[in-house]
């Protein structure tokens, strides 16, 4: 039975698991997933979670043995055919993992999934033509994901292709209003063009989002930083003064700011 | 007079509302009944009238997923979760739809907005000339951020006649800035171009600004042993790789030490994180052999004593978003070192060495 049949037929357990797993809590999910998997063994859905919490809870070969099982049974099932790439990459297996996807791309040509891992690989490897096309394909096979349109907006930032890149952070903003990486990207296309305020803007967004967010704490004090050099070079102190604050506000320790302020005063 | 007002105003809303939860109780009883093909008018005439009603997209989805209509079900589901990221019963469905190949819908073309139509323009003008192929996996170089250590207030190591490690820096980082501008097709950037003082957690900052491929570091060395010397490249690990590596690391993140470590926001594991792991580890391997490949003939061509490569948990190095390298041009300590960092011609003679090594480097992952 897959699991579409299964959650058909009703079944409470695997959504009562699926919220634990959800909630983060991995060990009842895993004991709820057990369960389902005992009372139905051809579950794949179950199976596939399973495999999920293992790989979460860093038991990589415990996962593979749920995904491989599941590739047995279905092996047109490439969530879990997936999965054992991806631990594969955990595991640090890049061109075994490599191939692999390709072998999905086999059974299915249009597998977003697929398209995606493979242009993400490239995107690390700063290949840029290969991570676009890849990442295009994942975007057209499935336009719905915020992480596909983030990852080609990547791409096309590397690429120094920003209406491509703007299209798409956006996109991914679109899909998800709390991508807060997409903005502070998109901050940096903003902010290299000269749209400083554009830039600041999204950062304080981000930080509204979420105050602790590191990375856009880390730009609004370049940012300030930079203004206020530029106004201290041309000797209008007041106003490079009320940046070095700024810069303070958002990174209290920042040294640069509090040595400038220092010798201002 | 008053109270037809208010009727004026409220009643066709009260109505709309009636209606929407008048559909959507009965196509949830249709639901129930596994009438399902019934139920999918009613509802999409629900979500018409108002298209927030999650419980009525929840139950077209539902119903959509029970008529094996698996991608209309995956799309109202998706559309959910993007009104509702915390909705677990809709990714939970996500989940179980999406586990084989979904039947694929055409979609209707659609008016472009302006940055849709520049974005298609730029692409078609810019694309093909982009560098890479189908298959290289080796990290390839196209944008390096080079970052002059110290400056400002912060001179870095001084040496016994007086010259500064951030004046070397910077006039070696600005030297090999020109030589990739003028001979390469590689982009670069500096952290700073002027002697004033950056932050350690600024200049990753810089270097994730410009998306570089490589960020190299270029310092000067120094010891309380005035006869140490030579050359040696560092790059980012987890732990030190020896003792003397631990040394200079702990010197060059000495003004680090009092800056503020944010709380990180507490990540949830899923496959970005693992993309992340994996990014990150291939990253202190690509540092590494990038490393390697700066280090290997630098002394030689310098003239200076080969100190090899050597791994360290350097704050600049550690946030980056790419692999990273410091490199410690020679020791400012040294009497001969230091005579030496203060003529032009030898700066220009390491910015030259190290523009022939990222050549180098740059071929091997291109094939």
């Amino acid at each position: 039975m897959t699991g579409v049949a299964f959650a058909q037929g009703g079944g409470p357990l695997v959504f009562e698991a699926a919220r634990e797993h959800f909630k983060g809590n991995l060990p009842r999910a895993l004991e709820l997933f057990q369960e389902v998997a005992v009372r139905d063994p051809q579950n794949t859905y179950a199976q596939n979670q399973l495999g999920l919490i293992y790989a979460k809870q860093e038991r990589p070969q415990e996962a593979l043995r749920a995904f491989e099982r599941v590739k047995t049974q279905d092996p047109l099932n490439t969530f879990a055919r997936l999965w054992i790439e991806i631990l594969r990459l955990k595991l640090g297996q890049m061109g075994q993992a490599f191939s692999e996807f390709e072998e999905v791309l086999s059974v299915d040509p249009e597998n977003a999934d697929a398209h995606y891992y493979l242009g993400a690989i490239y995107n690390i490897r700063r290949n840029r033509r290969a991570a676009i096309v890849e990442l295009k394909k994942a975007r057209d096979a499935n336009s719905q994901e915020p992480d596909t349109h983030f990852r080609l907006a990547q791409a096309f930032h590397n690429a120094d292709m920003v209406q491509n890149a703007l299209l798409e952070y956006t996109r991914t903003i679109e899909l998800n209003p709390k991508h807060t990486k997409a903005m502070n990207n998109m901050g940096w296309i903003h902010y290299n063009r000269g749209e400083r305020e554009g830039a600041v803007a999204l950062w304080q967004k981000v930080l509204t989002l979420n105050p602790q967010d590191r990375e856009a704490r880390g730009n609004l004090a370049r940012a300030f930083n930079d203004q206020a050099r530029e106004f201290d070079q041309s000797g209008r102190r007041g106003e490079a003064r009320a940046y070095w604050q700024r810069t303070l506000q958002v990174d209290p320790k920042n040294k640069a700011a509090k040595w400038n302020l220092a010798h201002l005063n | 007079m008053a109270i037809a007002f208010v009727l004026l105003f409220f009643v066709p809303s009260l109505l709309s509302a009636q209606s929407v939860l008048d559909l959507m109780l009965r196509g949830q009883r249709l639901n129930f009944q596994g009438r399902h093909e019934e139920a999918v008018p009613l509802l999409k005439q629900a979500l018409g009238l108002n298209p927030d009603h999650l419980f009525a997209r929840s139950q077209l989805a539902l119903a959509y997923a029970k008529l094996e209509r698996r991608g209309e079900a995956v799309t109202e589901f998706r559309e959910i979760l993007r009104r509702d990221p915390e909705d677990f019963f809709a990714r939970t469905w996500i989940g179980i739809l999406t586990e084989r190949p979904l039947e694929k819908k055409p979609e209707a073309p659609r008016e472009l907005s302006p940055l849709q139509r520049a974005a298609i323009e730029e692409e078609r003008l810019l694309l093909s000339r982009l560098e890479g192929g189908e298959g290289l996996l080796r990290l390839q170089i196209n944008r390096v951020v080079i970052d002059a250590g110290h400056g400002g207030q912060d001179a870095g190591a001084v040496g016994p006649s007086g010259y500064a490690e951030k004046e070397a820096t910077l006039d070696i980082s600005r030297r090999l800035k020109a030589l990739l501008d003028s001979r390469t097709n590689v982009k670069s950037f500096l952290t700073r171009d002027g002697d004033y003082f950056l932050p350690l957690s600024e200049r990753t900052t810089v270097a994730n600004q410009y998306r570089a491929d490589i960020f190299m570091n270029i310092h000067i060395n120094s010891n309380e042993n005035r006869a140490a010397h030579g050359t040696q490249t560092f790059f980012a690990s987890e732990k030190a790789s020896s003792a003397e590596a631990a040394r200079v690391a702990s010197k060059e993140n000495a003004i680090a030490k009092e800056e503020e470590e944010f709380q990180q926001r507490p990540d949830f594991i899923d496959i970005e994180n693992i993309l992340f792991q994996f990014e990150r580890k291939l990253y202190w391997s690509d540092s590494s052999e990038f490393a390697e490949t700066i280090q290997d003939g630098t002394g030689a061509q310098l003239g200076l004593k080969d100190r090899g490569v050597a791994s360290a948990n350097f704050f600049v190095l550690r946030d980056a978003r790419m692999p990273s390298i410091l490199v410690e041009v020679a020791f400012i300590s040294n009497e001969q070192e230091e005579r030496l960092l203060r003529q032009p011609s030898f700066r220009q003679k390491v910015a030259e060495t190290l523009l022939s090594q990222i050549q180098g480097y740059r071929r091997v992952s291109q094939q």
